[in-house]
C-alpha cells in the first residue's frame, strides 16, 4: 500500500489497443465501413451523393428516436412505446387542429405536452412500482396502440388522419420539421441535420454534463448511484421524456411530410431502435455505450434497407441481414464487457 | 497514505465531540419490526463497531443513518439537532457517507468518473454545464496516488480494480467530499486476509484523521483490531453495548457466536 | 414577466383562432336512415382477418353495419389475423347460435373446421373478400369478393396497353398470399413486372425505399401499389427520384381519389369493399328471410372496378363519406 508512492509517473494518457476496442462504438464503426465500402463496390447506383443522402434521410428517421432510446438503454431501461409515440404525437396534433379548426402550432404545442405527459408516466410508473420498464412501456405501447385507432376512428370517421396541409401554420411548421434543400444533385432533409445536432447534443451530454457522469451510474448500478447522492428517480424519468420527446419530434416530421398519419402504424419500429442502439454498442443491461455508437447504428440500418435496393436484390433478406447484424453486435459487446470488468489482482 | 485523509478531513472535528446520536430507535416494515430501541453512539476520533448475524438487523440500522429509509420510533441526532433523515443526499449533506459492501462503485464506470459521481465538478450552474474533466481526472489520480493505489489509467473501468482496491477509493471518496462520519457495510466481507488489511488499516487511519466511523462486521477479529466501542445486534435488539476497555475479544466472539445459548447449548451437549 | 405573459397569451389566443382546412361542419343525416337495430330478430356474426388501422376494412365494415341497419339486423363484429384465433372466432358464433355468419376466408385450411361446425349446427355461412376458390368446399353458400389474381391481371392488362414494359409491384406487407397473388396477376399480363418488398408501417421508410429503387433502375416505368397509403409515398418518392414513372393502385380512400382527380395518380382498381361487406349481411338477411340463393351457385364478384380521371367526379363524394 505504501510502496505505491514511490512509483514513477511515467506517462498521463497511453493509447492501448485495448482501451481502444473497449470504445463501445467502434464495433459498429468498422461494420460501418465494411458495409459502406460493401455496397459502393456492388451497388452503382449506390455511388452518387443524391444516394449517400437518402440513406442519410432513411438513417435520421430512425436515428433521432434511437439517439434517446440510446441514452435510455445507458441509464438501464427499455421504451417499448416509442415506436407508436411517434405517431400518437401526429395524430393529436392533426385531429386536434383538425377537429377545432385552430392554428398547427397549438396542436404541436399541445402534442409535446401530451408526449411528454407519457413519457414522464412512463419513467414515474417505473421508478414508483419498480417494475421492468420492459412490462411498464409494453402496456403503454398496447394503450397508445389502441388510442391510435379508436380515437381516429372516432374523430375522423376513417382509420387515417385527415389531410391538415390548407390548415393555418402549416407551411412554417413543414419548414421547421419537414423542408428539404438542395445541396448539389442531392436533396438534403432536415431531418439529416435535427439527427446531427441530436447526437452531438447527446454525445456532449453522456461525455461532459454532470448529468451525463449520472446516466452511466444509474443504468451500470442505480444502487450505488443512489447512496453517492445521484438523483436516480429525477435522472431516469428525464431519460424517459427525453425518448418521448424525441418520438414527438419524428411524428411532427411524419405528419408534415406526408400530410395525414395512419393510425395504425409504427409498430415495430421500437425495436428498430434498440438494434441501432444495441449494434452501436450500447449494453442491454445498461451502463456502457454512446451516443455516437447509436447513430452509426442507425446509419448501418438505413445504408443496409437501401443498399440492398439500390444494389437490386431482392429486399425480403433485409430483415435476414439485420438480425445477423444485431447478433454480432450483442456477442461483439458481450466480449467487450467482460474485457471491462475482467478483476485484476493488485 | 493518511496524505488524503487529514488533508481533507474537517478541521473543526474534536475528539470524542457526539457527532451522531441514536436513541430507542426502530424501524417498522409494515407489521414486521425490524429494529427496535437501538442506541448509538458516534463520536468524532471513534470507531463504533456493529456486530451481528444475518438478520440482526444492522442493514436496517445503515439505512436509517444514511438517509434510505427513515425510523419509525426513537430519535436520531445529528450534531445535537433531531433529524429524520429522507434521502441520502440529505444524509450527505450532513457529512454523513456510506460505503457499501457490493455497492461501493459503478463497476463499468472509469475511475475518475467513480471518484466524483454524485459531487462532479462543473463549470457553472445551468442545466448542461460542462464537467471540468481535467481538473476531475488529475484530482482523482492524485488522491489515489497519495493512498497508495495506482491505477495505470485513470480511465479504466473501475471494475477492474481489486476489491480492496475499490473499498478504499470509496472510503477516499467519502472523506474527500467531507464525510465527518463514515458508515462501512461489511468492507471486509467479500476479501482476502491480505485485502482486509489494506482496508481496516484505512479505517484506523481515518479515525486518527478524527473522523466517527461505524463499521458494520460479522467479523470480531476485525472489530477488535480497530474499534473503540462495540454494539451487538439481535433480532433486531441490541443485546451489548460496551466500551473497548470492558469487553475482550472472547466476550464478543462468544456473543457473536450465540453468547448464553451457546452456554445452554454446550451444557445440554455435556450431560449426553 | 407579466408583459411576457401577456404577450403569450395573445400569441396562443390568436393561434387559436379558428382557421380553415379542418373540419367540415356538417348537418347532413350520417345515420343513413333504415329500421332500428334488431327489428327483424336475426343476428348475423361478421369475421374478418382485418389487421387494426387499415382503411379498407374500415370500409368493409361500414358496409356491413350500414346493412345490418337497413335490415335490421343485429351486427356481431369481430376480427382477428390470426388463421386459429379467426378460426375461434368463428367457434364462438357458433357457441352463441347465431343466424347466420358472415367470414373471410383468408386461410381455407385453418377455417374448414370452424365452417364446417357452423354448417352442421345450421347455421348459414356466407364468404367474403378472399377464398372465392374453396368456398363451396368449405360448405359456404355464397361468395363476395373479387379474384385478386383476376384484379392483378385486368390491373396489368390496363398498362400494358399502355405501354408498359417494366413496372415495379410494390408489397407492403410480408407474407401476405393476397398481395403477392396481386402482383402475379399484373406479372401475368406484363412479365417485365418485378416486385419490390416496403415496410407499411414506416411511411418514411416506405419512401425512401422506393426512391432508392426508382433511383436505381431508371427504366421502371409503372409503379403499382397495393394499397392507398402506399400509392401516397410511391407519388413522393416518384418525386424525389425525378422518375417518370406512372403510378396505379389497388383500393381507394379520400385522398386517394383527390390524387386521382388531380392527375398524380393514374387510376385506382377498387375491389369495392363497402359492397362486399353489405352484400354480404344482406343475402344471409334474403337467404334466412326468404331463402334466397344469390350468385346462381357462383361468386359473386364485386370487383375489379376501375377508378380514373373518366368517373372520379362521381365517386369522390362517396370516399369523403368513407363508403368508397
Amino acid at each position: 500500500m505504501t510502496v505505491a508512492t514511490a512509483e514513477p509517473r511515467t506517462r498521463t494518457r497511453p493509447v492501448r489497443l485495448g482501451a481502444l476496442l473497449a470504445r463501445p462504438e467502434v464495433g459498429a464503426l468498422a461494420a460501418a465501413v465494411a458495409i459502406f465500402v460493401f455496397f459502393l463496390l456492388v451497388a452503382p447506383s449506390f455511388r452518387s451523393s443524391a444516394s449517400f443522402f437518402t440513406v442519410l434521410y432513411q438513417s435520421s428517421t430512425i436515428g433521432i428516436v434511437a439517439v434517446g432510446v440510446g441514452l435510455l438503454m445507458i441509464g438501464g431501461e427499455f421504451d417499448l412505446s416509442a415506436g407508436v409515440m411517434p405517431i400518437s404525437a401526429g395524430l393529436v396534433n392533426s385531429m386536434f387542429c383538425w377537429y377545432f379548426g385552430v392554428n398547427l402550432w397549438v396542436g404541436a404545442v399541445l402534442s409535446l405536452a401530451f408526449c411528454l405527459a407519457v413519457g414522464f408516466l412512463n419513467g414515474w410508473l417505473v421508478m414508483r412500482t419498480g417494475i421492468p420498464s420492459f412490462l411498464i412501456t409494453l402496456g403503454t405501447f398496447f394503450v397508445l396502440q389502441g388510442a391510435n385507432l379508436g380515437v381516429t376512428k372516432l374523430v375522423t370517421g376513417s382509420v387515417s388522419s385527415s389531410d391538415i396541409s390548407a390548415i393555418d401554420g402549416f407551411a412554417s411548421l413543414q419548414k421547421v420539421f419537414a423542408s428539404s434543400f438542395t445541396l448539389g444533385s442531392a436533396t438534403v432533409w432536415i431531418t439529416v441535420l435535427w439527427w446531427i445536432l441530436f447526437v452531438a447534443l447527446a454525445a456532449w451530454t453522456l461525455q461532459r454534463a454532470r448529468v451525463g457522469n449520472w446516466i452511466y451510474a444509474v443504468g451500470g448500478s442505480a444502487d450505488s448511484a443512489r447512496a453517492v447522492g445521484v438523483p436516480v428517480v429525477r435522472t431516469k424519468i428525464g431519460l424517459f421524456m427525453t425518448v418521448s420527446f424525441l418520438g414527438w419530434f419524428v411524428g411532427m416530421h411524419s405528419l408534415y411530410r406526408f400530410n395525414t398519419l395512419q393510425a395504425g402504424n409504427g409498430v415495430g419500429n421500437e425495436f428498430l431502435y434498440i438494434i441501432a442502439a444495441v449494434v452501436g454498442g450500447t449494453l442491454l443491461t445498461g451502463g456502457f455505450g454512446n451516443a455516437i455508437g447509436a447513430a452509426i447504428g442507425a446509419f448501418i440500418f438505413g445504408m443496409t434497407s437501401l443498399g440492398i435496393v439500390y444494389a437490386g436484390w431482392d429486399p425480403n433478406w433485409f430483415k435476414a441481414f439485420l438480425g445477423v447484424m444485431l447478433l454480432l453486435a450483442v456477442l461483439v459487446n458481450t466480449y467487450v464487457k467482460r474485457l471491462a470488468t475482467k478483476g485484476r489482482p493488485s | 497514505m493518511t496524505d488524503t485523509l487529514s488533508e481533507h478531513a474537517d478541521r473543526g472535528l474534536r475528539r470524542g465531540e457526539q457527532l451522531v446520536d441514536l436513541a430507542g430507535v426502530g424501524k417498522n416494515y409494515g407489521p414486521i419490526r425490524a429494529l427496535h430501541g437501538v442506541d448509538l453512539h458516534v463520536r468524532a476520533g471513534e470507531v463504533t463497531c456493529v456486530l451481528g448475524d444475518n438478520g440482526a438487523g444492522k442493514s436496517t440500522l445503515i439505512k436509517i443513518i444514511s438517509g434510505l429509509h427513515p425510523h419509525t420510533s426513537g430519535t436520531l441526532t445529528v450534531d445535537g439537532v433531531e433529524r429524520r433523515l429522507g434521502s441520502p443526499r440529505e444524509a450527505l449533506d450532513l457529512g454523513i457517507a456510506t460505503v457499501y459492501q457490493d455497492l461501493a462503485v459503478v463497476p463499468l464506470m472509469p475511475v475518475w468518473r467513480n471518484f466524483f459521481l454524485g459531487s462532479e465538478l462543473v463549470a457553472g450552474r445551468y442545466p448542461l454545464a460542462g464537467m471540468r474533466i481535467r481538473d476531475m481526472r488529475r484530482i482523482a489520480d492524485e488522491e489515489l496516488r497519495k493512498m497508495g493505489i495506482t491505477v495505470a489509467d485513470i480511465d479504466q473501468p473501475i471494475g477492474t480494480l481489486s476489491g480492496g482496491q475499490r473499498q478504499c477509493v470509496a472510503i477516499a471518496r467519502a472523506v474527500y467530499f467531507g464525510a465527518r462520519v463514515l458508515i462501512l457495510d461489511e468492507p471486509t466481507a467479500a476479501l482476502g486476509v491480505k485485502q482486509s488489511g489494506v482496508v481496516l488499516k484505512y479505517i484506523a487511519a481515518a479515525r486518527d484523521a478524527g473522523l466517527g466511523v461505524v463499521f458494520i462486521t460479522h467479523n470480531p477479529q476485525h472489530a477488535y483490531l480497530v474499534g473503540d466501542h462495540f454494539v451487538i445486534l439481535k433480532r433486531g435488539g441490541t443485546v451489548l453495548d460496551a466500551a473497548r476497555g470492558t469487553v475482550t475479544l472472547e466476550d464478543l466472539t462468544t456473543q457473536m457466536a450465540g453468547g448464553d445459548e451457546l452456554a445452554e447449548l454446550s451444557r445440554e451437549l455435556e450431560r449426553q | 414577466m407579466r408583459p411576457f405573459l401577456a404577450a403569450a397569451a395573445v400569441a396562443v389566443l390568436s393561434l387559436a383562432a379558428c382557421s380553415d382546412g379542418g373540419r367540415q361542419e356538417t348537418n347532413s343525416d350520417t345515420s343513413g336512415g333504415g329500421n332500428a337495430a334488431g327489428s327483424s330478430g336475426y343476428t348475423v356474426a361478421f369475421v374478418t382477418h382485418e389487421t387494426p388501422g387499415d382503411t379498407f376494412w374500415d370500409k368493409v365494415r361500414a358496409g356491413a353495419e350500414q346493412a345490418a341497419k337497413d335490415e335490421g339486423v343485429t351486427l356481431k363484429y369481430s376480427n382477428d389475423p390470426d388463421a386459429g384465433k379467426q378460426a375461434q372466432l368463428i367457434q364462438s358464433a357458433v357457441d352463441a347460435k347465431v343466424n347466420g355468419i358472415a367470414t373471410t376466408l383468408v386461410t381455407p385450411d385453418a377455417l374448414a373446421g370452424a365452417v364446417k361446425s357452423a354448417t352442421t349446427a345450421g347455421i348459414p355461412v356466407v364468404g367474403l373478400n378472399a377464398g372465392i376458390d374453396q368456398y363451396q368446399k368449405l360448405g359456404a353458400l355464397m361468395y363476395f369478393g373479387s379474384d385478386e389474381t383476376v384484379a392483378g391481371t385486368s390491373v396489368g392488362q390496363r398498362i400494358a396497353a399502355a405501354g408498359a414494359k417494366h413496372p415495379l409491384c410494390v408489397i407492403h406487407q410480408t407474407g401476405s398470399v393476397s398481395l403477392e397473388a396481386r402482383c402475379a396477376g399484373v406479372k401475368s399480363a406484363v412479365p417485365g413486372t418485378e416486385n419490390l418488398q416496403v415496410n407499411g408501417a414506416d411511411d418514411s421508410a416506405v419512401t425512401t425505399t422506393l426512391q432508392a429503387k426508382l433511383a436505381q433502375d431508371k427504366s421502371i416505368d409503372y409503379v403499382v401499389t397495393l394499397g392507398a397509403p402506399v400509392a401516397l409515398d410511391a407519388i413522393n418518392a416518384k418525386q424525389q427520384a425525378s422518375s417518370p414513372a406512372k403510378i396505379v393502385t389497388f383500393d381507394l380512400n379520400q385522398e386517394m381519389a383527390k390524387r386521382i382527380k388531380d392527375g398524380s395518380v393514374e387510376f385506382a382498381i377498387d375491389q369495392q369493399p363497402y359492397a362486399q361487406g353489405y352484400m354480404a349481411v344482406s343475402s344471409l338477411y334474403l337467404y334466412l328471410k326468404n331463402g334466397n340463393d344469390l350468385g346462381g351457385g357462383k361468386p359473386v364478384l364485386t370487383g375489379p372496378s376501375f377508378v380514373d380521371s373518366a368517373n372520379i367526379d362521381k365517386i369522390l363524394p362517396f370516399t369523403e363519406k368513407n363508403t368508397r
